[in-house]
């Protein structure tokens, strides 16, 4: 269970500049829930997912994974039970390196970086069970180096990169906006399927209404640093693109956009 | 004339070592480590004064290779914890390193002509009789830069190796992975001065001295020899970029020995470097970007 | 290009084929330019092809060298069947300096009065490594491998490199303008030869210095001397001035600095706490000679040279080596080699024989001192100060 406790956040503190993110923000996931984010730009989603991650700090509030405090650990300990995706294809996996490669680096995770060797051959059928899932052929492409594949395809490694060791939470930070509109869709597909089998706890935050709607069961709707819409359960079901579009539209219309 | 190709061969493969540590930084970490000019006279001076004391010269080698890990790890945490720029925290630790070298080697010009090397022992003079006393340096130099590349390559291929050129090419995957990206770049600027100072302790005694002033201009040499590698070699696949890198040294010695020979005034040299330079690394970039454009 | 030596301005007959030779490795190594430049915009293939390409030029060259090399033979032969053979001798000096450009002048007067003259029975490589030490060893090699008869290293750097590489080989080496060659090990501790290779060494007369500043200046105590942390030969002489100044009654004042650039705020600081400054023959420092000159002179503070050009410039005395006389003394030394009357290895190395005085009248008026009549009648006065 992961809980965000009375956060506040600040950017430009002490300045004419000065804004605020959050103020008294809270906010419980409960175990195995799969929550879609929308919101307008500036509403606080991705600065949201970067509190749960460590990548930016707080001003006070604390953040709590089963009621263990993590506010203050670095982003990279945190790293060692949050897999996150990002919206840049490229920084998910090593361009530099092969397929191969950065699948071993992935199932490394959590265990010794030392002078083991980096492959372990007998894992490699493993690593090619896995790629074949996601239907696109990689397995058959080990020692091809990952920058010279498309983003979809590097976007489906780093998805299965993030999942491959285990881990508590799944953090996906508009992970399919930056791919055209049918490969979206297919690492949507993939996204849901592997959170499904691994029944992970996942944050999404999406512009797509639309993956919003249909994906996860639990939707948040959030507006200058705050939960304009949380719907659950049979409610979420119920709920369509259509209601959510108008929805929105009344907040960006408060904005004057 | 077999001399000066000997020679080339000679100086060549002890640049390698050092080229060894710039591809690690430069090419791997994408770290512009200026603290070689400090860490190569540092495996001089640790090599010269542990030779003058009337130790044993095998024991330079990892002795040297570990000061100059020692001055790498300064640099990285320089960098990494007190948040210094990576090209303010090389000079830092060259510019304090010139003291030091000092302090080690006792004063500015140490020599060790008349002791044992690994050049010159009883056993290697025994191997190398007469006739073959000509290619003993050659042969020793083979030895231990094929050692020093088969181990570079062996370390590349570990997890710790993967973890390294990770960093390099994308710092957030390090993350992603549970691992403090700054420790990272640590060992790799540890293990990149150790090859640095490895080469200064091999120099030092293939040449017979220690002299302070030897680390002037490393970075640039060895950076040059990357690049020519790395250029020339790096996209035949079937070759290793430490292949290349050795290659590319020698390369760049053979350049400089016809030029000297050619009567090219040793003051001019540099900037026929930063031409080549300039010319290898732009064409190299003119390139990728009409690569990208033919792309999208 | 190459600067031949600045001495004879005759024809050099012996130089023809080689500048030729040197065009053709400026054409070879712009090939391997070209070749790398072409190898950046080209794509696998080409890049292979490209590679080929600089092992041809590379060949190419090996080729010319091969030849060269051949000639030199020849000509070694020629040499050893004529009594009067001709002769090719590499110098290498470490750094563009006044007193090492008078060493390699002398060097080349000292050959002559045997009768070896350049462009007629000798021919000169010149190279200078200014100051770096892995160009200095490539020139030793390159020396090395166009068979020389000879080497000619001046300065100690320029020495060891040439020890360096030529240890294995039984090329002779003569070297010049190192201070102490044994404690750059080129001779051993109790003097004798290392190898084949000895020379001279410009040891500063320091005692005659002392004695000189005393005669000069009889009430002066505390003497500054600014010395460069990184030149070994300085060190050395630093630390005989302070053994020898208290027979002399002085204390020294020494000052080291790291680069250039520490000088003026040294010449500063030392200037309020000095009543003379003496110059030693520190590369960095003797580059610097103005700016210490002009501090000085305004405090009123007389500055004392290590040799006859630091004079010229406006140090109101000194007791010096005459580079020139070093040089050809080393000269000498290396016609014996040449001609087979001695072997370098056999040859002890030798100190310049005697110091002597030069005055600058017109700096010393200025500070009002007279320079004594003993040391002037023997000694050469400038009565001018050059820029």
């Amino acid at each position: 269970m992961l809980c965000l406790d009375k956060i506040n956040k600040y950017y430009n503190p002490g300045t004419v500049n000065e804004m605020c993110l959050f103020e008294d923000y809270s906010l419980t996931v409960e175990e195995g829930e799969f929550v879609s984010i929308v919101g307008s730009n500036g509403s606080g989603k991705t600065s949201m997912l970067n509190i749960i991650c460590g990548s930016i700090g707080v001003d006070s509030g604390r953040i709590l994974i089963d009621g263990r405090d993590i506010t203050h650990m670095p982003e990279y300990k945190r790293a060692g039970f949050i897999g996150r995706v990002y919206q840049n294809p490229a920084l998910g996996t090593c361009p530099d390196m092969t397929i191969l490669e950065n699948m071993s680096l992935a199932d490394t995770k959590g265990k010794a970086f030392d002078l083991r060797r980096g492959t372990d051959k007998e894992r490699i059928s493993y690593y090619q069970e896995l790629l074949s899932g996601l239907g696109l052929g990689l397995e058959n492409k080990l020692s091809v180096k990952v920058g010279s594949l498309s983003g979809g395809q590097r976007q489906a490694m780093a998805l299965l990169m993030s999942t491959m060791t285990d881990i508590d939470f799944l953090i996906l930070d508009e992970h399919t906006a930056a791919l055209d509109p049918k490969t979206a869709d297919l690492i949507m597909e993939l996204t849901d399927k592997l959170v499904r089998e691994k029944k992970l706890t996942t944050l999404m935050v999406t512009h797509n209404l639309r993956y919003a709607a249909d994906y996860g069961d639990r939707l948040i709707m959030m507006h200058e640093g705050k939960n304009v819409l949380d719907l659950k359960g049979e409610e979420k079901k119920h709920t369509g693109v259509e209601e959510l579009l108008s929805k929105f539209n009344e907040i960006s219309i408060e904005c004057g956009n | 004339m077999s001399t000066i190709i000997l020679g080339i061969f000679e100086e060549g493969l002890v640049y390698a070592i050092l080229s060894f540590g710039i591809y690690i930084t430069y090419s791997i970490l994408d770290f512009p480590d200026l603290s070689v000019d400090g860490t190569y006279p540092l495996g001089a001076a640790v090599t010269a004064a542990i030779i003058a004391a009337g130790l044993d010269p095998l024991i330079t080698l990892p002795v040297s290779f570990l000061a100059g890990a020692l001055a790498g790890i300064c640099t990285g945490l320089i960098h990494v914890k007190l948040r210094v720029r990576d090209l303010l925290s090389g000079i830092i630790v060259s510019t304090g390193l010139y003291s030091i070298n000092l302090r080690i080697a006792g004063k500015s010009n140490l020599p060790i002509f008349s002791k044992d090397s690994i050049f010159s022992n009883p056993v290697v003079n025994g191997i190398f009789t007469e006739g073959l006393s000509q290619i003993s340096k050659l042969s020793i130099l083979l030895l231990i830069v094929i050692v020093l590349k088969l181990l570079l390559d062996a370390y590349m291929n570990t997890r710790s190796g993967y973890l390294l050129r990770a960093c390099g090419s994308n710092r957030s995957l390090v993350i992603s992975l549970a691992k403090n990206d700054g420790f990272v770049k640590i060992v790799g600027l540890a293990l990149a001065n150790g090859f640095a100072a490895f080469a200064g302790c091999i120099m030092a005694q293939k040449q017979g001295y220690f002299e302070l002033s030897m680390g002037t201009g490393m970075m640039v040499i060895g950076l040059a020899n990357v690049i020519i590698g790395t250029q020339l070699f790096g996209r035949l696949s079937l070759m290793k970029s430490t292949t290349a890198v050795i290659l590319g040294a020698i390369i760049y010695r053979a350049c400089v020995a016809i030029a000297i020979n050619a009567g090219l005034e040793a003051g001019d040299m540099k900037l026929i470097t930063a031409v080549l330079f300039l010319v290898i690394i732009a064409v190299g970039n003119l390139k990728k970007a009409k690569l990208k454009a033919s792309h999208s | 290009m190459k600067k031949m030596t600045g001495l004879t301005n005759r024809e050099r007959r012996g130089t023809e084929d080689r500048r030729s030779r040197r065009a053709l490795l400026v054409i070879a190594a712009a090939l391997m330019a070209l070749s790398l430049v072409g190898c950046g915009s080209s794509s696998e293939e080409n890049s292979s092809a490209g590679a080929s390409a600089a092992q041809t030029t590379a060949a190419q060259t090996s080729g010319a060298e091969g030849e060269e090399a051949n000639a030199a033979d020849e000509e070694t032969e020629a040499m050893a069947e004529a009594s009067e053979g001709s002769y090719s001798i590499g110098i290498g000096q470490f750094a563009e300096h006044g007193s090492l450009d008078n060493c390699r002048e002398g060097f080349l007067l000292g050959l002559a009065e045997e009768g070896i003259v350049e462009g007629e029975n000798l021919t000169i490589d010149y190279d200078n490594a200014n100051s770096d030490g892995s160009i200095a060893a490539q020139i030793m090699q390159s020396y090395v491998g166009s068979d020389m008869d000879l080497i000619c290293a001046i300065a100690t750097p320029m020495a060891q490199a040439a020890y360096a590489v030529t240890r294995d080989t039984d090329m002779p080496v003569i070297y010049t303008a190192v201070t102490d060659p044994a404690a750059a090990e080129l001779v051993k501790s109790d003097g004798s030869n290392v190898g084949n290779i000895t020379g001279t060494s410009d040891k500063l007369p320091v005692e005659e210095q002392l004695q000189m500043i005393r005669a000069i200046l009889p009430e002066a105590k505390v003497l500054g001397i600014m010395y460069t942390t990184s030149e070994a030969n300085s060190e050395a002489s630093v630390a005989e001035y302070k053994e020898l100044a208290p027979e002399y009654g002085f204390e020294i004042y020494e000052t080291g600095i790291g680069s250039q650039a520490d000088i003026p705020i040294a010449a500063d600081s030392m200037i309020k706490d000095v009543d003379c400054i003496t110059m030693i023959t520190d590369n960095t420092v003797v580059a610097s000679l103005p700016i210490i000159l002009d501090k000085a002179s305004a405090a009123g503070l007389p500055v004392f040279g290590s040799e006859v050009e630091q004079v010229k410039k406006g140090c109101i005395a000194a007791m010096g080596l005459d580079y020139i006389e070093l040089g050809k003394q080393t000269g000498r030394m290396a016609a014996k080699v040449l001609k087979g009357e001695a072997k370098a290895a056999e040859l002890p190395y030798e100190l310049i024989e005697g110091a002597s005085f030069y005055g600058n009248s017109t700096a010393a008026e200025e500070l009002g001192i007279e320079l004594p009549g003993s040391y002037t009648e023997g000694g050469e006065v400038f009565d001018s100060i050059s820029e």
